[in-house]
């Protein structure tokens, strides 16, 4: 883990414990063990730093614009330029079996401990989706609107580079190019 | 000018002579107006495009007239659906463009519905970043993504407040920690993240959207809620009768107006027809040195 992300890591943790340690009526979420994280992660970090090196080297930089069509033609062209990159990406090349399994784990662990309710609650407030087919390289859906990813989950899962994203779509947990607003692989069936 | 452009101005020129917006009264400011305020417009939920946004954003501008007001904080879902240039041409530059021309500035904060690449759109004031924040005169202002509330997101969260001048703390992000909206409700999971952070370090008031009402949530630990989602959207009839709710309004579209003068932050809610359906002030409390 490169030396600015442990940082923001920790102080991230001792903020958490800060704030967890105030009682609220909604109910505080619990802390996370302090258990070392599963070896899938680091494998799973490696992917998506993988992914990201190659991205990035096909990416211009954006700065703010007025005009719209820029952005519009920027995200067009990295996508292009990404799929053109990851001709050959299936499903599963960052979401192994045995990665997929622990993100598995983990997901259910959240559905399941103190806060589980809330968690819940946060993602079926999100709207309705229905009959969206994914695929590795598609289009995350224009007019699909975003599910909250609860904050108690994101918590217990390894963090991302800026520019890749968790995002749920139904019963599919996704990792996204945010940027290129690509769906870059998928776990289906791992929302509850 | 192309095609297009004729199009959409002529959709304009229909919007405004088939419903004649009644001549602004002077009673119908409620607020001080005094020298040097801090004046702001709060609108959410209203990237549209429909007649609804278009008739709002003609009464901020009749309003505008008598409340100068300087910029505008938009609550999340900028735009719906596809997000091409005509698209955001249809839903946000041609509704606001007399706002714009005046040079009024639009601050814009991440609704589900919303492309996180509307972070480079200038006219945002985003600065290409997902959540930021500015100052102006003694308010603070932090816009905040709650789509994503990540780890790294949250300790910047805590660390600009931490560090935030002595004044008014005010955030702003899409959706409601507290609502007696029945369609959504209220977001526990992000309360639970954000407001120990709030209430540590001293915020005093939350705008949101989200919810396609408008709801004046009663003060929760000292910080005031306001639910502004009905600037173009409306989900009439869905607020539920709850314990929560100071104000609330469901029947029409609405946008709030807000000035800080001092100590005392003065606001008022104003319907499509110009109805005022809420006002009041809150003053901030003294901040007692630990």
């Amino acid at each position: 883990m490169q030396p600015n992300r442990f940082f923001r890591a920790v102080v991230f943790i001792m903020v958490l414990a800060g704030v967890l340690w105030i009682p609220t009526a909604a109910g505080a979420p619990q802390a996370p063990p302090s258990s070392p994280a599963p070896a899938a992660f680091g494998d799973f970090a490696q992917r998506v730093q993988q992914y990201v090196n190659l991205r990035n080297a096909v990416v211009p930089r954006l700065r703010t614009t007025k005009q719209s069509k820029e952005i519009v033609d920027r995200r067009q062209a990295l996508a292009q330029n990404i799929r053109e990159m990851r001709q050959n990406a299936k499903p599963g090349d960052i979401f192994t079996p045995e990665i997929s399994e622990e993100f598995r784990r983990m997901i259910r662990s959240t559905f399941q401990g103190a806060n589980a309710r809330n968690v819940r609650r946060t993602i079926r407030q999100g709207e309705p989706v229905a009959g969206w087919k994914l695929t590795v390289n598609g289009d995350y859906p224009e007019d699909l609107p975003l599910t909250t990813v609860p904050p108690t989950l994101l918590l217990c899962l390894p963090q991302l580079p800026s520019k890749v994203a968790y995002r749920i779509i139904g019963h599919y947990f996704v990792l996204q190019d945010t940027e290129a607003r690509l769906v870059i692989d998928f776990i289906p069936g791992a929302i509850p | 000018m192309n095609i297009r452009h004729m199009r959409h101005l002529t959709f304009l020129l229909v919007v405004l002579l088939s419903r004649q917006i009644p001549s602004l009264q002077a009673q119908d400011i409620t607020l001080p107006v005094k020298p040097g305020s801090v004046r702001f417009a709060a609108i959410g939920d209203m990237g549209t495009g429909e007649p609804a946004q278009y008739e709002i954003a003609q009464r901020m501008q009749q309003f505008h007239q008598k409340f100068p007001f300087t910029f505008v904080i938009m609550l999340g879902d900028n735009i719906y659906g596809g997000k091409s240039p005509s698209k955001l041409m249809k839903k946000f530059e041609i509704p606001y463009k007399p706002l714009l021309d005046a040079g009024v500035h639009f601050y814009a904060t991440l609704g589900n519905h919303d492309d996180t690449n509307e972070r480079f759109y200038k006219l945002f004031n985003m600065n290409g970043q997902q959540y930021y924040s500015f100052k102006k005169d003694n308010v603070h202002f932090l816009s905040l993504d709650t789509n994503y509330l990540d780890p790294q997101q949250v300790t910047w969260i805590a660390k600009e407040l931490a560090n935030a001048p002595t004044g008014w703390k005010i955030c702003f992000f899409h959706h409601p920690l507290y609502s007696s909206g029945a369609f959504h409700g209220s977001s526990t999971e992000l309360r639970v993240v954000l407001e120990p952070l709030f209430v540590k370090n001293g915020v005093q008031v939350v705008f949101a959207g989200h919810e396609h009402v408008y709801e004046r949530i009663k003060p929760q630990k000292g910080i005031h809620y306001f639910t502004e989602g009905a600037s173009g959207q409306l989900r009439a009839g869905n607020l539920k009768k709850t314990d929560l709710t100071a104000v609330g309004y469901d029947k029409d579209h609405s946008f709030l107006l807000v000035e800080i003068s001092g100590d005392d932050l003065y606001f008022q809610a104003v319907s499509r027809t110009g109805v005022t359906i809420d006002s009041g002030t809150i003053r901030r409390p003294v901040e007692t040195i630990p």
